[in-house]
């Protein structure tokens, strides 16, 4: 479904991402873990097209859509949640929701009942944003917002959906839960990129791993594999902090 | 000054100064998906004026070119975008506002040598005899320009919240780059709201000609008004833009009947000074959050 | 390798002794008068460039302050007799006034609203001028008699040299002004007003100052033109006039003195321009030309992108409508307006930095000048006194909090940091670490609970106050001043002794003081081990030093408390170390640092308490080994502890 082959991007003089190449095949969740810099949110802009490679190629189900721009590769079946969620926060719930179907949706009206069916899975998913459907996205909590973020891609009725850092910043009771919507969606068939500061999560939701570091892909395997790779613990764990039980 | 006088006045200039706010709107629209504005929005009032004349110059009725002249206005206003404000947007920077200023200069230069710099009347089928309404006088002209603007007005607010477009607008505005991982490209958006303007500032133009006659230095005052109304409503408010508008023109009136008709034009100059003293983000506008 | 100083100064001096000389080559009394007009333009355009240059604003009202000064002056000699060297004075100080009175409400915000509040202003003073008639005689024009300079009558030639030395003052104070802390305070607020406010280097004092310094050099101009003309009408200084006031100011080139001068020939040349069609012929086919050059080498050079395909195209779009325009008008002056509209366009898009910004990398590159040689370093107990560290209580926080919206960022913190110590603060991505140290700092006002620095409570929601008040920090992302050199970045934060009031700044007194400040600025990056990256453009240095002159440049400003805000995200290993050298000598001068940090070897080394962060709420506090172990800890960075989530088993102590 997705292909990046040598990916190269960056933001202005300092190129970030050095030649990543990584593979998700339809119907699979693929995650990317890796230290905090190693290039896993400028990789996730590069392929949904916030910033343009400089150099690589970018395909999704089979065409390549590297320097088309966000808008376009959005509208070819790419949805991607972005770090820190960016919901628009003047707007209300439902509205954001509503945008996120903008790409098959008739602009100006008619629009809330072709949406029906597609809000009602959301809310179904989340009945919090149900309840909250009137309420001003920016006044939502972290963990409603996250949510909103995933409805809102889910809205585009994508082919793949790019999780960027879902459990940022949020409570781990929470965090659970939206790992848990994961594990739905993917029982649903979705196909997923996920990057994760939250490696066992992403573990254990994934049929494969990436490891990134530096800019590049250093690791790659499945997660039972990176479980007992003493590099993935170097790589990944290398600037977070040292967690030090008593060796087993 | 007898009572009805400067009731009279009053009620005049508040009509009047709908068509202030009307012209804000014009620069709420292109605010709301951009954070720019066109500052030669008064010169596309006036070229629309003189196009529309022309068409009706031409034999054309009325009716014709009134939608032909509002659908010029939006090319207007695709033109403005391309040439003065893509690029500024692009570059992340301010420069929309020296090169909106250049357009609007050009295109007077334009008029004055395309149509002279006379001013002349615009012939409209509106009648401009006053009838007299709750005890003023009031010209069906004028009641035109407040039901021409009250009727722009709720269109704009119709778009902006029950159209998708319309939200889509405010989600450009809001957040570019998440707007375009929804589909929505920011550039077309702007474009977009570009055209509307351009068309909002052509309604204004065939709604005021008649009053004010057509010119080249027509619109001149007119915008710095209309400024005036956008900064102390706020750039983002709707309604505030109507409430303000309606204000400041008694408030013209006002000042020209006690004062002198030279002094006219201050009260907006003044209300507009004092306001960013006061509230910068205007009247109704919303505070901002800065981010590191 | 010539000396700089040489060099520039000799191209100024010539400028002045030509001016004065030719109307005694070239006994023409028009020359004469063109060149009258130039110098004052001249002083108009070194005002307005403090604004469009140096701010970076559009600035719609300096033709206003020339009107104003003009009518001061006028009004000033024709009524009350007063001489020249008073009428200057009275139209300058009244600009400058008049000036900080628009500028206090219009600067609170930037771009479109100043703009607009310009615009307004010059309404406004055309109204005023026009109406007010019993001073001004309004619309009918002011007639103004020849005024005295200490009793004597001057003629066109004398009247022209006063022209020349007050334009000659203004250069010197311009240029002492730019290359004195004001300079860099002007450039530092353009590249990051936050880091400027940060620095305590306060932004909106400084652009209300500059504003009113521009507007006040436009009227003591006014007061000549007034002299110059004889005759003064309301209808002169009006939008128009302001528009090719901007086009002067752009053509020539921002932020130059040279760049003033060029535009004030063109402006004063306009009107001779626009009556010989054969000159205007002319000269529109070689703009055309100039641009198709310089348009078709845009588009093979750079980037094949939206942007530079319009820079490149619309400049030859704009100058073949004014060579077309010259053979097909048949009355230039009726297009005036579009001329000088095409002619704006053209330099806006195609030549931004004007001619003078292209003459001068151009010259850049031809001629290679030494720059003047820095002092040697100062010490560092002169820069950076050591500071007492008894272990007392430096900050201290109590339920302090901080919601944006829905979002509780920061939710209820209490903390304490002593005095001398390194106090980490560590936590997940979104746990509220930076926007705690933002409200500690200033930027963002507390929502609730208290802040106290020294026990005197922090007024919140002030970068200034809080750099007044002793806290020093650096920034998660740069904020460097990109355009400015290592050390200049470091010395706008300078506080202390090197600082010196605006008037002896003017007069050219301050050298020595500046030269006090580069040597404390030395001592600092050397500090930081960048002292040969003196002279370096902050954006140009490698990413490692970027890191470290944030360093250098927040010590500067002799802080109580230093924040660092992840100082080593993204550095390589070898610059970590180096780093964790830097803090360790801060630490021997007795600072006291808060330490946000991902690295946990780094926080190991250096820190002596951690409080841990999670969901903006304190989760674990204490020695950096007991935090390491505390199981709260664990599940906050690993997330809750799942059956098919448990920690890989091959988890070891490794760092």
């Amino acid at each position: 479904m997705l292909t990046i082959t040598d990916l190269h991007a960056g933001y202005g003089r300092s190129e970030v991402l050095v030649g990543a190449s990584l593979e998700v095949k339809a119907g699979t969740v693929v995650a990317l873990i890796g230290a905090n810099g190693a290039g896993k949110t400028t990789a996730m802009r590069a392929i949904s097209g916030t910033i343009r490679p400089t150099r690589g190629e970018v395909r999704l189900a089979g065409a390549r859509v590297d320097g088309l721009g966000a808008a376009r590769i959005a509208g070819l079946g790419l949805a991607h949640s972005p770090e820190g969620r960016k919901v628009f926060g003047p707007l209300s719930t439902e509205d954001n929701l509503l945008l996120g179907a903008y790409s098959w949706l008739p602009h100006f009206f008619g629009y809330r009942n072709k949406a029906k069916p597609a809000l009602e899975h959301v809310y179904e998913l989340f009945p919090r944003l149900a309840e909250r459907r009137a309420q001003l996205a920016g006044t939502l909590s972290g963990g409603e917002q996250q949510m909103l973020a995933i409805g809102r891609a889910l809205m585009a009725r994508p082919k793949i959906m790019l999780l960027d850092e879902p459990s940022m910043g949020l409570a781990p009771v929470i965090v659970q839960e939206v790992f848990r919507t994961i594990h739905r969606l993917k029982a649903e068939g979705m196909t997923m990129l996920l990057v994760e500061q939250f490696a066992s999560a992403a573990l254990g939701v994934a049929d494969h791993v990436y490891v990134m570091e530096r800019g590049r892909v250093a690791v790659s395997g499945t997660p039972d594999e990176l479980r007992r790779d003493p590099r993935v613990l170097a790589a990944y764990l290398g600037a977070a902090p040292v967690v030090a039980p008593a060796a087993p | 000054m007898p009572l009805s006088v400067v009731v009279q006045i009053t009620v005049s200039g508040a009509l009047m100064g709908l068509v202030y706010a009307l012209i804000a709107y014009g620069f709420q629209l292109t605010y709301a998906t951009s954070k720019s504005l066109n500052f030669g929005q008064g010169e596309l009032v006036m070229i629309s004026a003189f196009v529309s004349l022309t068409l009706l110059g031409t034999g054309l009725p009325y009716v014709v070119v009134v939608p032909l002249g509002i659908l010029f206005g939006a090319g207007l206003g695709v033109l403005v975008e391309r040439a003065a404000v893509r690029l500024a947007l692009q570059q992340k920077s301010e420069g929309w506002i020296l090169l909106t200023i250049i357009v609007g200069l050009f295109l007077v230069s334009f008029a004055e040598n395309v149509w002279g710099r006379d001013d002349r009347p615009f012939p409209t089928p509106i009648p401009a005899d006053p009838i007299h309404l709750l005890g003023v006088d009031v010209t069906w002209l004028e009641i035109s320009v407040a039901v021409g603007v009250l009727t722009i007005m709720a269109l704009v607010e119709v778009f902006k919240r029950r159209t998708l477009l319309g939200k889509a607008f405010e989600a450009v505005s809001a957040d570019r780059d998440a707007a375009e991982l929804m589909g929505i490209s920011a550039t077309r958006t702007v474009t977009l709201s570009y055209a509307l303007s351009g068309a909002v500032a052509a309604v204004a133009a065939i709604l005021v000609s008649p009053i004010t006659t057509v010119g080249p230095t027509m619109a001149a005052g007119l915008v710095l008004k209309a400024f005036s109304v956008a900064v102390v409503a706020g750039l983002e408010s709707g309604f505030g833009v109507v409430l303000v508008g309606l204000v400041l023109g008694a408030l013209e009136g006002l000042a020209s009947l006690y004062i002198g008709s030279g002094w006219r034009e201050t009260p907006g100059l003044v209300l507009l000074i004092l306001a960013l003293a006061v509230r910068p983000t205007g009247l109704f506008g919303k505070p901002i959050i800065r981010k590191v | 390798m010539l000396k700089r100083l040489i060099l520039v100064r000799g191209a100024e001096i010539a400028l002045f002794v030509v001016l004065a000389v030719v109307p005694l080559a070239v006994p023409s009394p028009y020359a004469l008068g063109l060149l009258t007009l130039l110098a004052i333009y001249g002083i108009v355009l070194i005002g307005l460039d403090v604004t469009v240059g140096y701010l970076g604003q559009v600035n719609l009202a300096q033709a206003a302050m020339l009107g104003l000064g003009a009518y001061v002056a006028g009004i000033a000699t024709t009524r009350y007799g007063v001489g020249i060297p008073l009428a200057l004075v009275l139209s300058g100080a009244f600009c400058t006034a008049v000036g900080a009175l628009l500028a206090l409400p219009a600067l609170r915000l930037e771009g479109p609203q100043f703009a607009l509040a310009t615009l307004s202003f010059t309404a406004l003073c055309a109204t005023a001028l026009n109406e007010l008639e019993w001073l001004t005689n309004g619309a009918q024009g002011l007639q103004i008699t020849r005024p005295l300079l200490l009793g004597h009558t001057l003629d066109a030639r004398d009247f022209f040299w006063l022209c020349i030395a007050v334009l000659a003052v203004v250069w010197v104070a311009m240029r002492n002004l730019m290359s004195s802390q004001w300079g860099r305070a002007f450039e530092a607020l353009r590249d990051s007003a936050i880091a400027t406010d940060a620095m305590g280097v306060g932004t909106y004092r400084h652009k209300v100052a500059g504003f009113a310094f521009g507007s006040g050099l436009g009227g003591a101009a006014g007061a000549l033109y007034a002299y110059n003309f004889g005759y003064l009408q309301p209808q002169t200084f009006v939008y128009e006039l302001t528009v090719i006031l901007l086009l002067g100011v752009v053509l020539g080139g921002r932020k130059s003195l040279w760049g003033a001068v060029v535009g004030a020939t063109l402006v004063a040349l306009l009107p001779n321009l626009l009556s010989s069609h054969l000159l205007f012929r002319a000269f529109s086919g070689i703009a055309f030309v100039l641009a198709l050059v310089a348009g078709v080498r845009g588009l093979v050079r750079r980037k094949p992108n939206d942007q530079n395909a319009f820079r490149a195209l619309a400049p030859i779009v704009a100058t073949f409508a004014l060579a077309a325009g010259s053979f097909l008008a048949s009355n230039i002056e009726d297009w005036r307006k579009a001329i000088f509209a095409l002619m704006l366009f053209s330099v806006v898009v195609g030549l931004p930095e004007g001619l003078m910004g292209f003459a001068s990398s151009a010259l850049a590159r031809l001629f290679r000048v030494a720059p003047p040689e820095l002092p040697p370093p100062a010490s560092l107990d002169v820069v950076l006194p050591a500071q007492v560290s008894d272990g007392s209580v430096l900050l201290r926080l109590d339920g302090l909090s901080r919601h944006f919206g829905g979002v509780r960022a920061v939710d209820g913190i209490d903390l304490t940091v002593k005095t001398g110590t390194i106090h980490g603060l560590i936590g997940p991505n979104g746990s509220g670490k930076s926007t705690l140290v933002n409200v500690v700092s200033g930027l963002y006002a507390r929502s609730g609970g208290t802040l106290r620095l020294r026990g005197a409570p922090l007024r919140g929601g002030s970068l200034m106050a809080a750099a007044k008040a002793g806290v020093a920090r650096t920034f998660q992302n740069l904020q460097l001043f990109g355009g400015m050199t290592a050390l200049e970045n470091v010395m706008v934060a300078l506080r202390g002794a090197w600082r010196v009031p605006l008037p002896l700044v003017l007069l050219g007194l301050g050298r020595r003081e500046e030269r006090r400040g580069q040597a404390a600025g030395l001592a600092l990056l050397e500090l930081v081990g960048l002292r040969g990256e003196a002279r370096t453009r902050a954006a140009d240095l490698t990413y490692g030093a970027q890191r470290f002159l944030e360093i250098a440049r927040a010590l500067a400003r002799r802080p109580a408390l230093l924040i660092l805000d992840e100082p080593a995200a993204g550095l390589a290993q070898p610059d970590i170390l180096r780093q964790l050298e830097i803090i360790r000598r801060i630490q021997q001068r007795g600072i006291t640092m808060v330490l946000i940090e991902h690295h946990m070897d780094v926080v190991s080394e250096l820190c002596q308490t951690v409080t841990v962060l999670d969901h903006g709420k304190v989760i674990a506090e204490g020695p950096t080994e007991q935090i390491k172990r505390d199981p709260k800890v664990i599940t906050a960075y690993l997330g809750a502890a799942e059956p098919d989530a448990a920690p890989p088993a091959a988890v070891t102590g490794a760092s």
